[in-house]
């Protein structure tokens, strides 16, 4: 039971006549800290998040009208801008997707750039094509059109928002590029996303006050909550929400286009959540301060599923800009603008205080008990130890040229690792090493080996090592344990024998 | 004073070892800041201290050897109308020339930047480029 008992209603009567206490979450914090949660639950009414970060899963419908003669689309292919939009609606329907990238620019503009481009009022490039039918006889078209030019263009994204998400660090000796950034080697950074205190379901953590219905503030303009969002894992605390709004009435500012170095494209969205002050629990969790919000480091260098958890960190740790991981104090980056989040809640605030914006009674509320599965894979997840091949052949940097050249050509390979007297991995030579040695005085395998040797362990997948290899142009690379012993070796012949496997 | 030097090679200096031989002759201490040779030629920019009578020494010197050289205000530029402040580019940076102010603004500090151009591609707006004001 609760001592405060507000309803929805009560509260848009407190708006209408210009009565309501509305604050932000930044806000809020302070005065649960001052009066407590009883008291915060009497005299606040609704509290304001907000935040501005790269949405993945974010997209538009729009409706282009039909041209004449006419043509259908569906079935058929759509470019906007040279970004590939759906083709598997009805005539002149489409839904372009923030991550679909142009075919011309690549990872340099994609949907999230032609959704901004829209909002922006610029002139879009339409070319499509069908295939013709007696009620749709036209094959192709192009044309330039502008938001204004659509019947309907309505952002629908079917997962932002989500309450919190991990940080990101990265083990391996190597820069990597993923959709946290750029992560540089052996724990050089950490990034990470999430709006911390103003987080929207942060908030209310039991979305007693969200859920189907709710009206919220999205791409600078009204929208609303029409699901919870795909991947939603109430339980583990990383719930998320599918948000709809009308993309005509958005702003540029809150909604970005943006590149994603050596990942991708996507779309920035600003979102804003009102929480109605109910009772005191939703004030207790509406004012949780950044030091109350934890979140997890993962290492992004670790390529699976289920990565390695580093340490536990708060927000409040991660907004100073710099926290201890491995042992050493590593600089830390936001991914999404926290000056936007504030910007957002403040908005949002000054919207319902204005009476401008009125709560809405969610129809249902979001589930607070279901949990997000992994995919279900038809095969196991194939390791490096079930393809490698495990009878190595390995050589000594002190064996001549010649001798390695008549290994590699009677066994019929093209790898020889190079071990010291203890057999641990010190180099590799490549048939490739061998042929351009021919005519130079260089006599010896210590004269043309590699040293900074790209190697694999026994329990990676082998998708991972697939990539490595591609990554580095490379054609296979030894396998080996902690103590850098040899165990196998694999090679782009061994892998393409196993996909050839998964094809048929 | 700290200054910046720019050396474009041709793709018949890029093989020979210039800076090195500069280096040498002048027992300069140089910081390479950026550099980007292939067979075809390219760019280095180096700083370090010197005074305006070295300065044209040590110009004079690289353009004996045969290769392009200025003194450079090469610097990174932040475009406010693209940036959005998210602070992405703060970890990547080696000097600690970007930070998020007491409001959460993005502020660039142009003394500390070596121009390396790590945070150029961190940026997911663009919002940081490269000015060659050469
Ligand atoms: S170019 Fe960017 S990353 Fe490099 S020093 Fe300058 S500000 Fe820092
Ligand atoms: S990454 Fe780009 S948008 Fe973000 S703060 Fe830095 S310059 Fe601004």
């Amino acid at each position: 039971m609760t001592e405060v008992k507000k309803t929805i209603e009560y509260i848009n009567e407190r708006i209408r006549s210009g009565d309501a206490v509305v604050v932000t979450a930044e806000e809020m914090v302070q005065i649960v800290k001052e009066k407590g949660s009883v008291k915060a639950a009497r005299e606040v009414d609704v509290v304001t998040t907000g935040t501005f970060g790269a949405m993945c899963s974010s997209g538009a419908f729009l409706n282009f009208g039909h041209s004449d003669p006419p043509i259908k689309f569906g079935g058929g292919e759509i470019y906007l801008n040279d970004v590939p939009a759906y083709a598997g609606l009805a005539a002149v329907d489409t839904y372009i997707g923030a991550t679909s990238m142009s075919v011309s620019r690549g990872m340099e503009y994609g949907g999230g750039h032609v959704i901004e481009d829209l909002v922006r009022g610029r002139e879009v490039v339409l070319r499509g094509r069908g295939y013709s039918t007696d009620c749709y006889p036209r094959k192709e078209i192009e044309t330039v059109i502008t938001i204004e030019d659509l019947n309907q263009a309505i952002l629908c994204s079917p997962r932002n928002a989500y309450q919190r998400y991990r940080a990101a660090a990265n083990s391996r000796d190597e820069t990597i590029y993923t959709y946290m950034g750029m992560l540089l080697p052996n724990f050089g950074n950490v990034t990470f996303s999430g709006a911390g205190v103003l987080s929207p379901l942060t908030k209310d953590p039991t979305y007693e006050t969200i859920g189907i219905g709710t009206r919220i503030f999205l791409g600078g303009g009204k929208g609303y909550i029409f699901w919870e969002g795909t991947q939603h894992d109430p339980k583990r605390g990383l719930g998320t929400i599918a948000v709809v709004g009308d993309l005509k009435q958005m702003k540029p500012r809150y909604l970005r286009g943006c590149t994603i170095h050596r990942y991708g494209t996507s779309l920035y969205v600003g979102l804003g959540v009102p929480i109605p002050i109910l009772n005191e629990r939703i004030a207790q969790s509406a004012g949780l301060d950044e030091t109350q919000i934890k979140t997890e480091v993962l290492d992004y260098g670790v390529p699976r599923r289920d990565r390695p958890v580093l340490r536990e960190v708060s927000y409040a740790e991660l907004r100073s800009g710099e926290i201890e991981l491995a042992g050493k104090s590593v600089p830390v980056s936001p991914l999404g603008s926290f000056k936007l989040a504030r910007e957002i809640a403040l908005t949002l605030k000054e919207w319902i205080e204005r009476g401008e914006f009125l709560l809405s009674q969610p129809l249902q509320r979001l589930p607070s008990d279901s949990v997000c599965r992994p995919m279900k894979q038809a095969e196991v997840t194939p390791l490096v130890r079930d393809v490698m091949t495990k009878e190595v052949i390995t050589g000594r940097a002190d064996y001549p040229i010649a001798e390695a050249a008549k290994i590699l050509r009677e066994k019929n390979i093209d790898h020889l690792p190079i071990v010291d007297e203890k057999g641990k991995l010190i180099g590799i030579v490549t048939s490739w090493d061998i042929a351009t040695s021919i005519g130079t005085k260089k006599n010896r395998l210590s004269e043309v080996m590699t040293t900074r040797v790209i190697t694999a362990h026994e329990d990676e997948p082998v998708d991972f090592v697939a990539r490595t290899l591609e990554k580095h142009k490379i054609s296979g690379v030894p396998v080996v344990n902690s103590g850098m012993e040899v165990k196998g070796i694999l090679t782009s012949e061994d892998i393409s024998r196993l996909l050839g496997r998964r094809k048929k | 004073m700290k200054r910046k030097v720019f050396i474009r090679y041709s793709s018949q200096k890029a093989e020979e070892p210039i800076l090195a031989s500069v280096i040498k002759e002048s027992g300069l201490l140089v910081n390479i800041l950026y550099a980007n040779i292939t067979g075809k030629g390219g760019e280095i920019l180096i700083s370090f201290d010197a005074s305006e009578a070295e300065m044209d020494r040590i110009l004079t010197l690289f353009r004996e050897k045969g290769v392009e050289v200025w003194e450079t205000e090469r610097t990174i530029e932040l475009d406010r109308e693209l940036c959005f402040d998210c602070g992405a580019c703060i970890s990547v940076c080696p000097t600690k020339a970007l930070r998020l102010n007491q409001d959460f603004s993005l502020e660039l500090n142009e003394e500390k930047c070596i121009c390396c151009e790590v945070c150029v591609s961190m940026c997911p707006v663009r919002a940081l480029r490269i000015s060659s004001k050469l």
